[in-house]
Formats: structure tokens, sequence, C-alpha cells
């Protein structure tokens, strides 16, 4: 049950996050007088992509679930705002780009959707046809 | 030395490329398309990325793919195989612009020998006889004397031709007219060019080509001659050897200067083959094929040197480490396409999954293949399996041992060239040398 007040630390946290993704760091802590916050990095494989969007929570019948890939090979790299697993897309967005060679190559989100997963992190090489997204799709 | 490379190809080249490198010491990496994500230069390469869909336009041809993946996972070069993009001037290029170094010659050798007009001209400026011809004939009357000089039968082909599109064998002066029009019609039709010159027409030729290796100080060799004439109706070969059979050896030496001399001559550096057509006493240039051959393996069998390997050191700035004087050629081998055709279907290529696969072994025996029970042939490349190589120290002995190890050789799931190739080893033309172009037996037998 969500309580008053649960919804600002959420975003606070999510914030920090997006925080913590974009400058490439591995833990954010702030505090206050009476409470504080610390966001890291876990120790797994993909510590920058197992943020929770605070407002979207999964969909609780069975959605489409839609792979996003990638047709280049190149470099991955998140779009801004980095999308949050759970986040809810709205219409077609970028969400990250493949770099190759000097060129940005968009990995859009095709629709609206639900963030499931995200498979990659910044900076990872990717081939053609390496999950990146998975969406669920309304 | 090289610390790591990519491999732009796939199958049996793609794992004789890694086994040179594993054996030097170099890291791989592999390029692969969905249609070939099982395969075994996919296992056995250090690392391994898709590159696209199955259709080679798309993958083993989709060259920011391939730089992007040689730089992303820090390759100092990329050796390109044969085919899809081995002689492509521009990939090699483009290598070149992201500080790559490609496996080959230099771009501008790759694009002058490319092209059949310049290259014949190169050679001509070189001193190497090339087929007798006109220039860009201008009327039927131009024709007539230029045929006439050159001696009939004659061959009238398209300036801006390709494909076979264009050409007409003309044996007597009376048929040079229709040939005229209907081969300009044709090529006007064909390349929105109907210019046509001419060429002497050579019957039942041999083919016969000489492999070279130059390093970037000026050291050029060649490693003997091959006779590659069991060809497919298609003119692609099928049966190779090493060194030709019955050629007089005023006629090799002849050729392997005239090979040697070209090369200096183009400031050519890394592994080639110059390709002539020997009809009795002369001795034409046809093409140079600016990378390693699909044959290569009867030259490496009677010279006992890595082509691959020293394709790679030379890429790297090594120097040849050899002079002319120190080759010398020892035994004869022969090596058989086992390609996965219907020979009693005009060669038509068959896909499908191969249920059982025995190859050949034994005293002699090479097999270079990426080929195994339950693989997948898919319908996307050409249709080779596997090279079926033969040693011995004599060509009777490399011919005995071929029949033997043709017939331990089994693959089932699709037809394959394996028994046609025991046929032809089998006829009084083969065993005697005494083949051309055009020769195939039994049925299959027809005049170029």
């Amino acid at each position: 049950m969500t309580q008053p007040g649960d919804e600002s630390i959420a975003q606070h946290v999510a914030r920090l996050a997006r925080f913590l993704v974009e400058e490439d760091l591995e833990s954010v802590r702030i505090e206050r007088p009476h409470e504080s916050f610390e966001v890291g990095r876990t120790a797994t494989e993909r510590p920058a992509v197992t943020l929770v969007s605070p407002k979207a929570p999964l969909a609780q019948s069975e959605p489409r679930v839609e792979r996003i890939t990638a047709d280049r090979v190149g470099i991955f790299h998140f779009s801004r705002p980095i999308p949050l697993e759970g986040e809810r897309i709205d219409g077609d967005r970028e969400l990250g780009y493949v770099e190759q060679l000097g060129i940005r190559n968009a990995v859009r989100s095709r629709g609206p959707g639900y963030v499931r997963a995200i498979l990659q992190r910044d900076g990872d090489l990717v081939d053609y046809g390496r999950p990146l997204f998975e969406l669920d799709r309304d | 030395m090289f610390s790591k490379i990519l491999i732009a190809n796939r199958g049996e080249i793609a794992l004789r490329i890694n086994r040179a490198c594993q054996e030097l010491g170099v890291q791989t990496v592999a390029i692969y398309s969905q249609a070939d994500r099982d395969s075994l230069h996919v296992r056995q390469a250090n690392e391994a990325y898709c590159v696209g869909p199955g259709p080679a336009g798309r993958s083993y041809l989709d060259i920011a793919n391939i730089v992007s993946t040689a730089l992303a996972t820090g390759c100092e070069a990329i050796h390109p195989g044969y085919g899809f993009l081995a002689e492509n001037a521009r990939f090699a290029e483009i290598c070149a612009d992201h500080g790559l170094v490609f496996i080959g010659p230099k771009p501008a050798v790759i694009a002058a020998m490319g092209d059949k007009a310049t290259a014949k001209q190169v050679m001509k400026d070189a001193g190497v006889a090339t087929t007798p011809g006109s220039g860009v004939l201008e009327s039927l009357h131009q024709a007539r004397d230029a045929a006439k000089k050159i001696g009939y039968p004659v061959l009238l082909k398209a300036t801006a031709g390709g494909g076979g599109k264009g050409i007409r064998a003309v044996e007597r002066p009376e048929d040079l007219e229709r040939a005229f029009a209907s081969s300009s019609a044709e090529a006007e039709a064909s390349f929105k060019d109907g210019r046509l010159y001419l060429e002497k027409l050579i019957v039942a030729p041999r083919h016969v080509e000489v492999q070279v290796l130059a390093d970037e100080f000026g050291t050029i060799v060649h490693l003997g001659e091959r006779d590659c004439s069991i060809q497919k109706p298609s003119h692609q070969k099928l049966i190779e050897e090493a060194p030709a059979p019955n050629l007089g050896a005023k006629q090799r030496e002849q050729l392997h200067a005239m090979a040697v001399r070209a090369c200096r001559h183009v400031g050519y550096t890394n592994a080639g083959t110059l390709e002539f057509l020997v009809c009795a006493e002369n001795v034409y240039f046809m093409e140079m094929n600016t990378r390693i051959q699909v044959e290569h393996p009867v030259t490496e069998m009677i010279y006992r040197i890595d082509l691959v390997r020293e394709q790679i050191r030379v890429a790297a700035g090594e120097r040849l480490g050899f002079t002319q004087d120190d080759l010398t050629a020892r035994g004869h081998a022969i090596e058989c396409r086992i390609n996965a055709e219907d020979p009693s279907n005009n060669f038509a290529p068959e896909a499908g999954t191969l249920s059982r696969v025995v190859f050949a072994g034994g005293p002699g025996i090479r097999v270079d293949t990426h080929v195994h029970g339950g693989a997948v042939v898919p319908p996307y490349y050409d249709s080779l399996l596997a090279k079926l190589v033969a040693f011995g120290e004599t060509r009777e002995e490399a011919i005995a041992r071929m029949g033997r190890a043709l017939h331990e050789t089994v693959i089932e799931g699709v037809h394959t060239t394996a028994d046609f190739c025991a046929e032809v080893l089998r006829t009084p033309e083969f065993r005697e040398g005494r083949y051309g172009v055009g020769f195939l037996p039994g049925s299959l037998s027809y005049a170029r």
C-alpha cells in the first residue's frame, strides 16, 4: 500500500538513479537532517539498468512482450532521458542509439508500452540482432 | 605482428585463416550471419559477432558493420579471404581510412587489376602477352578488317560487358554481320552501351595460373603454377592441380617470369594469382586475382609454405622469410572441390542439413572444410563444402590417393560433386594430363 510521501521519495530515488547513470558514478548519497538516500550500482553485470520507475508498475494482465534488437553493429548508448525499467513509454520514443563509425543509429520504441527489461549497459558493444530492450505492449 | 585480426569471411576459408592466426599467436574475431550462427568458424575464433541476416548483401558485404566490429573489438587488421569483399578496392580504402590494415594489396592495385580492360593494358605495358584484340569497333566494316587481321575464330565482346552478355563467337567471316548486330543489340539492352570490340577466340585452352607473393621491401617470388582447366559448364573450377601437367620447361619458366614481371610493374604486395590461357606454344594473360585463391592448398602442399601465414606476415610489415632460390617444388598435389551441387542437374546448388559426414584421411590427404554431421548448408552462399587435397611424390600417386580419398568420403543430405570428380579422375584424358577448358567426361563434355 502506498503511503503519503512515498511517491516523492520514489521520485527522489529515480532522479538520483538517472544522475548516477548520466554521470557514470558508482553511488550517490544525500543526507538531510531527518532522512538520507543512497543510490548505488549493484555488483551485477548490468548495474545501471536495474532501476524501477516510481510511477509505472508492470502490467498485471499478460502483456505482449516485444524485443527491440540492434540492427547495426557498434557501441550502444542510452538516449536522454534514460529509460527505466517499468517506465511507461508514450509513442515512438528514442530509447538509445548504436554509434557506428561516428554515426548515431537511433533505437526507437516503435510505439507505446512499458519498459519490461533493459538488456545492455551504456557503452556495450552490440552486434546485429542483440536484444537491447523488452517492452510490454499495451 | 598483429595482436588481433578480424576474419571477414565464412566457411572453410574463415577456418583456414583462423588456423594461421592461432599458429602465429594472433587473436581472432569472427563475423557471421544469422544463418551461420552455429558454424565452426564462429566457435573456433576467440570472439564472434553477428553482422546481419542470412543474405550476404546484408551481412558479409555490410562494410559498415564489419569495420565497426573490427574497431570496437580492437582489431588491427582485416583478412578478407576470397569472394565477398576480398577484391573490393573501396573496402580496402575504408579499412585504411579507419587505421585498419587490409590484408591484401593496396587499394589502387586492386582497382587497377579488377577492371579487365585496365588490367590488360597494364599487362601489355609490362610486356606480358594478352589475347590479341581490337580497340572499340566503330562499324561493321571496321570489325571485318579487325577480324581478318586477328584471324578467325574471334569473339565479339561488349566494352561495357559482364556476365557473358553480348559475347558472340564468330567462326567464319560470313557470320560476322549477324553476330555484330545481335551482340550490339544485346549490349545496348543490357548496359545501355552497344559498343563492341574483338578478341581472338582461344579454342580449348588450358587455364594455368601462377601464384605470387610479394612483401613491402621489393621481394617478389612465384610459387609455381596450377592447372585449373577442369571447370563446370559455368566456368567455375572443380579440380585443380600443381604443378600443371605436360607443360614444357620453357613455357613454365615463361609463365613464372611474366607473373613476377607484372607484379613488379604494378608494385604488387601480398599474395596474388595471375591467370593465363595456354594454347599450344602461346600464352595469354587473362586476369589477376588480388587475393588468396580457393585452390591455394595445392601450392602449399608442393612448396611446404603456409600462404595465409605469409599474407599476414607481409601485411604486418615483415619481410618474406625466403627468396626465389629458397623455393623448390616437390611432388604433386590435386584438389577436388566437394560442392553441395547436383552434377546431373547442371550442377544446381543444394541447401539442407547434412545427415552424415565422413571425410577421408590417411597419408597425403588434407581436408579443408567447415561442415560436419548435422551441419546446415544455408541457401545464401556458394556451395563449397570441402576441399579435398591429395599429395603424392608423383602425379600418379596423387591421382591414386585422391581416388581413394573420394571413395572414403561420405556426405549425406545433399548431392555433391564427389562422385563426379572421381569420374573425371578415371578418364584417360585426365590421367594423361591431356585436357583443356571445356573437358568434362561423357555427356557433360562441351565445346567452349
